[in-house]
């Protein structure tokens, strides 16, 4: 099964976030691994455990910043991603929620039609050379490039009976294999996508359930999702998976047919996967680590070159306002205010008031003050003054 | 873009008491951006025996109501209700679409963003309408200006000019429900809804008791910063006086007749102080990341004033800040500073409270 991890680097102290016209420029700041992301990352290796397959990391921005912070990511807890990719193209840049989510799901539709096309081009061989150390060869090949699962082929010695092994045995026939391996194009495209809840540099939320819609649209199937997942677990047949998530005071139960992107909530723990089922588990997995990171561009995802990057996106981020009018204010142990009722009053000439309890003497001339002051209808604000206001 | 977009759209969420408080702010929301387009303000309502519910909408300010009744949408599924929004929004063409954020907010505006397309600007605290030019775009009358928090500094204004609907959430807390006016009228439609089949079921849905502290429901919010740690002298002070403090205050307050609760900022609660597990945690945290308040009384003790903060106190209707550093950001939007040490001015704002209980 393929496990997609959708991570971000976001700068390492927001204060400092380099802006240029309300877009951050990731390449001027330091960058960190979206913390949010690290508990997808710890659902991706619990799925893997779980039925088998292998994880992979899904990551967009300046490749030169991103591909340092993901390497961590092959040590993870508790085997470690297996492969990384960094969708990497200055066009893609500064774009908004919709922009972003477009290019992800391209992202993801290529990682699994590597998958794809690599069983195609194993059906090709056998259906054009039949029983020949050619599809041995082609076999062996796309399984060190790991992109064949251990059902399919394998070189580990506990693994027997593979569907190329059982056709050059000629256990299989060649329809027969060929049929396998449709089934087995169908299995990789039941694959699961992993998200942390929502970055902290923009805090939207909204890029999991955007890019779910973007491969629905893109793969011609519904992709549901579910946000905030607390808890959740792959069937056996790693054909659906049943997700818990709170939506306001509502804990809901949500079964969704794979393929599925789940967002990944700080309160999730990961299960202990049985340990039954090993059998099924080897035979979903794949040979194990690529070191190194695959880079796409714009161009290699295929994306519509009106559609990613600052300039296409709907959104644009306007100039910044501070935010809330000083209001007037009363300081305990400062404010001169009214102490009782004052009628108006006439002062050298002029009328001022009237004045209720509590309110600020502050354009009433200094001289009148003064007067006030030493009647007692004018005082400084105190504690009981506030407590009173307080509670009024 | 079509320029015959047309009216301003509030999608109402409800719980089994009616429309939930939220839905109301949203509505007090879309009726000031109605009124200055000189646009119909129309509540869409999602659900199943929904006839009680028009009535509240119009009454809080909505000049129409469509309500989208079906069995299909008895129970909240994701895809079903941002099908039944989508379906909606091309066939009708409005100008503005508002959306609560919160996690069904949230669970359904970017699908249907996404799919008609356009852009969504989230956790908005302001709505305004303005005109806009951009050199490249050109000008734009009338636009819709979201503002949001800002990636740390500040507050961002958020423009979407060339798509329709300009979709936006809104923070709960940001708005105040309008007073319900029993004589207003307004325009009631009921739209049919089928659900296609879907690749995903609700297989169970639980009640669970809103979480403690009730902070949004509080007359009065007592929150705790980081100046906790220590005193106007410097020596460290056990953080556990500072809540007891704030819980003495708590309890003044409810002799009179105040609801108070405690929060927190995020600063305080990140600390991960081992004297305030299990005391004072996420649930308490005010703030762009914690909960949005608007309480009668907040105090703020120890508490800088950062922008995160702010965004989520602000609108309280009296904000006391204590602080002992008489430059600290929160006493310029504080209507009470108390420069001052908050282990020495509490316990007197305490006494005091509870001194004009006696007097009163
Ligand atoms: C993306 C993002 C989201 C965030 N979300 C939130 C959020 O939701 N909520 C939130 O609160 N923060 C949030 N923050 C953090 C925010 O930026 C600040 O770091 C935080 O609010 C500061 O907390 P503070 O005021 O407790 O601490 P400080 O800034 O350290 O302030 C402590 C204050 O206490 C005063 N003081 C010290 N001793 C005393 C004393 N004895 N008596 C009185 N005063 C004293 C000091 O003068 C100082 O002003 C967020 C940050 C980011 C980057």
């Amino acid at each position: 099964m393929l496990v997609i991890v959708l991570t971000k680097g976001v700068p390492a102290r927001t204060t400092q976030a380099a802006q240029v016209g309300g877009v951050l420029n990731r390449e001027a700041m330091e960058l960190v691994l979206n913390p949010h992301d690290a508990k997808a990352v710890e659902a991706a290796d619990y799925v893997k455990r779980r039925v088998g397959g292998k994880t992979v990391a899904l990551s967009m921005g300046p490749d030169t910043k991103l591909v340092p912070l993901m390497k961590p990511l092959y040590a993870s807890e508790v085997s470690g991603v297996d492969e990384e990719y960094v969708l990497s193209d200055r066009k893609m840049a500064g774009g908004d929620t919709l922009a972003t989510s477009y290019a992800v799901a391209l992202g993801v539709r290529k990682v699994v039609e590597r998958h794809t096309k690599a069983i195609e081009e194993l059906e090709e061989m056998i259906k054009k050379a039949g029983y020949s150390e050619a599809v041995k060869a082609k076999a062996k090949e796309l399984y060190a490039a790991n992109l064949l699962s251990n059902r399919v082929y394998s070189d580990l010695p506990s693994v027997r009976g593979t569907i190329v092994s059982r056709f050059l045995s000629g256990d299989a026939t060649s329809s027969g294999a060929v049929q396998e391996l449709e089934a087995e194009k169908a299995r990789v495209s039941r694959f699961i996508v992993l998200a942390g809840t929502k970055t902290t540099d923009g805090e939207t939320g909204s890029v999991g359930p955007q890019v779910a819609e973007g491969l629905s649209e893109l793969l011609g199937v519904v992709v549901p999702h579910a946000t905030y997942v607390e808890d959740f677990d792959v069937d056996p047949s790693a054909s659906t998976v049943d997700s818990r998530r709170m939506i306001g005071y509502l804990s809901q139960k949500l079964e969704m047919r794979l393929p599925a992107l789940l967002t990944v909530a700080a309160e999730y723990r990961p299960r202990s996967p049985p340990a039954a089922g090993m059998k099924e588990v080897r035979a979903n997995s794949y040979r194990g680590k690529v070191y190194q990171p695959f880079k796409w561009t714009a161009e290699d995802i295929g994306a519509d070159p009106k559609k990613i990057g600052l300039v296409n996106s709907p959104t644009i981020v306007g100039t910044g306002i501070d935010i809330g009018k000083p209001p007037v204010q009363k300081s305990v142990g400062s404010t001169q205010v009214f102490l009782k009722a004052v009628e108006k009053t006439e002062f050298e000439g002029k009328a001022y008031g009237p004045y209720s309890r509590g309110d600020v003497a502050a354009d009433v001339p200094e001289g009148l003050v003064a007067r006030l002051r030493a009647d007692g209808s004018v005082g400084v604000f105190d504690v009981p003054m506030l407590a009173e206001e307080l509670t009024a | 873009m079509s320029d015959d977009s047309k009216g301003v759209w509030v999608y109402l969420q409800h719980d089994s008491a009616g429309l939930t408080v939220p839905s109301l702010e949203l509505i007090a929301a879309g009726r000031s951006v109605a009124d200055k387009l000189g646009q119909e303000l129309v509540g869409v309502i999602l659900g199943s025996g929904l006839d009680k519910m028009a009535d509240a909408a119009v009454q809080r300010g909505a000049d129409r109501v469509i309500l989208v009744d079906s069995q299909d949408l008895e129970t909240y599924l994701n895809l079903a209700y941002a099908d039944a929004i989508y379906s909606l929004v091309k066939e009708r063409k409005p100008y503005v679409l508002l959306i609560t954020a919160n996690e069904v907010g949230k669970d359904i505006a970017g699908r249907v963003a996404y799919r008609v397309p356009t852009g969504l600007a989230t956790d908005n605290v302001q709505l305004a309408v303005e005109d806009y030019s951009n050199p490249v775009l050109g000008q734009f009358k009338d636009l819709l200006i979201q503002v949001r928090p800002d990636f740390g500094t500040r507050l961002a204004r958020i423009y979407t000019p060339r798509h329709r609907p300009q979709m936006a959430t809104v923070r709960p807390g940001s708005f105040t429900p309008l007073e319900p006016d029993p004589k207003r009228k307004g325009k009631v439609e009921k739209v049919p809804f089928k659900a296609p089949g879907y690749p995903a079921k609700v297989t169970e849905v639980v009640e669970l008791p809103p979480p403690t502290p009730d902070l949004a429901g509080a007359d009065v919010v007592i929150s705790l910063g980081l100046g906790v740690l220590k005193d106007r002298s410097g020596s460290p002070k056990d953080p556990r006086d500072a809540y007891r403090l704030a819980l003495d205050l708590k309890s003044a307050f409810e002799t009179r007749g105040m609801k108070a609760e405690i929060g927190a900022t995020r600063a305080l609660i990140y600390a991960e102080l081992k004297e305030l597990e299990g005391i004072i945690g996420k649930n308490n945290q005010v703030g762009q990341t914690g909960a949005t308040v608007k309480p009668k009384v907040y105090v703020a003790a120890g508490i800088s004033g950062a922008l995160q903060h702010r965004v989520g106190m602000q609108n309280s209707t009296k904000i006391v800040a204590i602080n002992t550093d008489p430059g600290a950001p929160i006493f310029k939007i504080a209507h009470y500073p108390v420069v001052g040490d908050l282990y020495e001015e509490l316990p007197k704002l305490a006494e005091a409270v509870r001194r004009g209980a006696i007097a009163g």
